[in-house]
């Protein structure tokens, strides 16, 4: 569940705000064009808001119930350029297969 | 009409700085034979100072680091002892041989809790100064002399940060002469400072030097990252200097009128850009590095010898980025670890902390449009059609670390 004020972006939750990047990446590499449209035209003019909500928290202390928040804002930090440069393909144009590309710092960034 | 020595001088600059490289083409046999593959083994990863670790990496007594070497059929300890000292040892066990840290993967951390080391074979302990500590039953060997038997080192050095170990018996030049005059070009930024790191890691099947080959020049930027970065289009690649088997140049992208930054490139960028914390820093990069202090600097672009690029950008590049490093490691003649790493100041918000991860997408996402020609590249060349290949001007750091190639392999 998201903060009351954010109730607008549930929806995407469910879809995008997972709690590692690999997860993320799993789905950047499945979602469909209309889903990264929708994702960014709902989210981008929240960003701000989203953004002085989540400080008030210091990194790596946000509570276990914001953290869906702080996910799904940090799979939109990753989702968006393929809004904004991909054409809202789920891949980079003419790129190495993102499958073998492995996130090896591993999973302890992300809370 | 021929060109005149001044054209020449100006189409060309640092190939005509450089006349002792030669103008000619360069071999390909270096990239697809497998017996000089198998010769690269001693004769350039064998002899070279090899960069594996940084020093926050091992920032306790205590704390080591676990690096696979394909290339050297070994796998390397690099730990700070009890007193604050780094050792690198081979990681196996002077009983019987056995690997005295399990591996789990091409490189990891961890804790000897008690600044020991145990093999889980028979239980001989190992100080992290490398003495054998304790041996289990030592009354049933005959004459065991345990100050013979601590684990076998390697040669260590740090240098800003940076550990390098190296694999000879006698290495024949100390860390600090052998980075030539790198040491002193990139010497005084505050590296340590950037401890959040990203690291990405493919096993390419390539040759190693195709990798590193296409992380050297910049001639690619227009076409291999029009996707990614459409601002770099215009991008000046200088200042390319070599010293000795190593070289490195400048990064300078003036702007694009018209060519505004996306919604949300502006948005999170913009935080870093305006944060004191990750702002641009050029007043900390080295003395050599943006001699000019040009506001459109993005990163000094070296070649380390034989693998490693160190990317300084002082987080005027990449917002926020204040390094990021590349290596290839052989694992075979067709096929390299490739590990690459963004390295940030670490957020004092989490919007910092988004913001971070937003430009190292972006900068990862480059990385597949960099990745995505090697194996091409190479399946290509393995083919023995191309017997060599003609470089340009910008493409003057193989030309470099090429020839460098041919002095350390005598051939
Ligand atoms: S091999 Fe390590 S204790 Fe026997
Ligand atoms: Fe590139």
């Amino acid at each position: 569940m998201l903060p009351e004020q954010f109730s607008s972006l549930e929806p995407f939750a469910g879809v995008w705000a997972f709690p590692t990047e690999l997860q993320r990446s799993q789905q950047r590499w499945v979602a469909t064009a209309e889903e990264y449209r929708e994702f960014y035209e709902a989210m981008l003019p929240l960003l701000d808001e989203v953004l002085v909500y989540l400080d008030q928290y210091q990194p790596g202390a946000t509570p276990e119930s914001v953290l869906p928040l702080y996910h799904l804002a940090l799979a939109f930090a990753e989702a968006a350029p393929h809004n904004e440069l991909y054409d809202c393909s789920n891949t980079v144009p003419n790129s190495f297969d993102a499958h073998r590309f492995v996130a090896a710092h591993g999973e302890n960034l992300d809370r | 009409m021929a060109a005149s020595a001044d054209q020449v001088r100006q189409a060309m600059p640092f190939t005509t700085r450089y006349p002792e490289l030669g103008t000619g083409p360069v071999d390909v046999r270096p990239m697809i034979d497998p017996e000089l593959f198998e010769q690269e083994r001693e004769r350039i990863f064998g002899q070279a100072w090899l960069y594996v670790a940084r020093a926050e990496e091992l920032a306790e007594p205590g704390d080591y680091k676990l690096r696979r070497l394909d290339v050297a059929n070994t796998s390397v300890i690099i730990v700070r002892d009890k007193s604050g000292e780094i050792h690198a040892f081979h990681n196996i066990c002077t009983h019987r041989g056995n690997k005295l840290i399990p591996e789990q993967d091409a490189q990891s951390l961890g804790r000897a809790e008690t600044h020991s080391f145990t093999c889980r074979f028979h239980a001989w302990t190992f100080n992290t100064d490398g003495t054998l500590r304790g041996v289990a039953r030592q009354e049933s060997f005959a004459d065991l002399d345990k100050s013979c038997l601590g684990l076998k080192r390697i040669h260590c050095a740090e240098w800003e940060g940076f550990i390098f170990i190296n694999l000879a018996e006698q290495p024949r030049q100390n860390l600090v002469d052998y980075l030539d005059g790198m040491a002193g070009h990139f010497a005084g930024y505050p590296y340590h400072e950037a401890t959040l790191r990203f690291r990405y890691s493919a096993v390419l099947n390539c040759n190693w030097k195709v990798a590193l080959y296409a992380f050297s020049e910049a001639y690619h930027v227009p076409t291999i990252h029009k996707g990614t970065f459409p601002s770099l289009a215009k991008l000046e690649h200088t200042e390319i200097k070599c010293f000795g088997p190593h070289s490195t140049s400048g990064i300078y992208v003036p702007p694009v009128p018209g060519l505004e930054p996306t919604p949300v490139t502006a948005n999170l960028g913009g935080r870093l850009r305006t944060s004191e914390r990750h702002r641009p820093h050029l007043e900390l990069l080295p003395e050599n590095i943006n001699r000019d202090k040009r506001g459109d600097f993005q990163f000094e672009f070296p070649v380390f010898f034989p693998n490693f690029l160190l990317h300084l950008g002082a987080g005027n590049g990449y917002p926020g980025m204040a390094y990021f490093t590349h290596q290839f490691w052989p694992i075979s003649v067709d096929s390299t670890l490739w590990e690459g790493t963004n390295f940030f100041r670490p957020p004092e918000t989490v919007s910092e902390r988004i913001a971070i991860a937003h430009i190292n997408a972006l900068h990862r996402n480059a990385w597949l449009e960099d990745t995505s020609t090697m194996e091409d590249t190479y399946q290509a060349l393995a083919s023995g059609v191309l017997e060599d290949m003609v470089l340009m001007d910008e493409e003057l750091m193989i030309r470099n670390t090429h020839k460098h190639w041919h002095d350390y392999m005598g051939i």
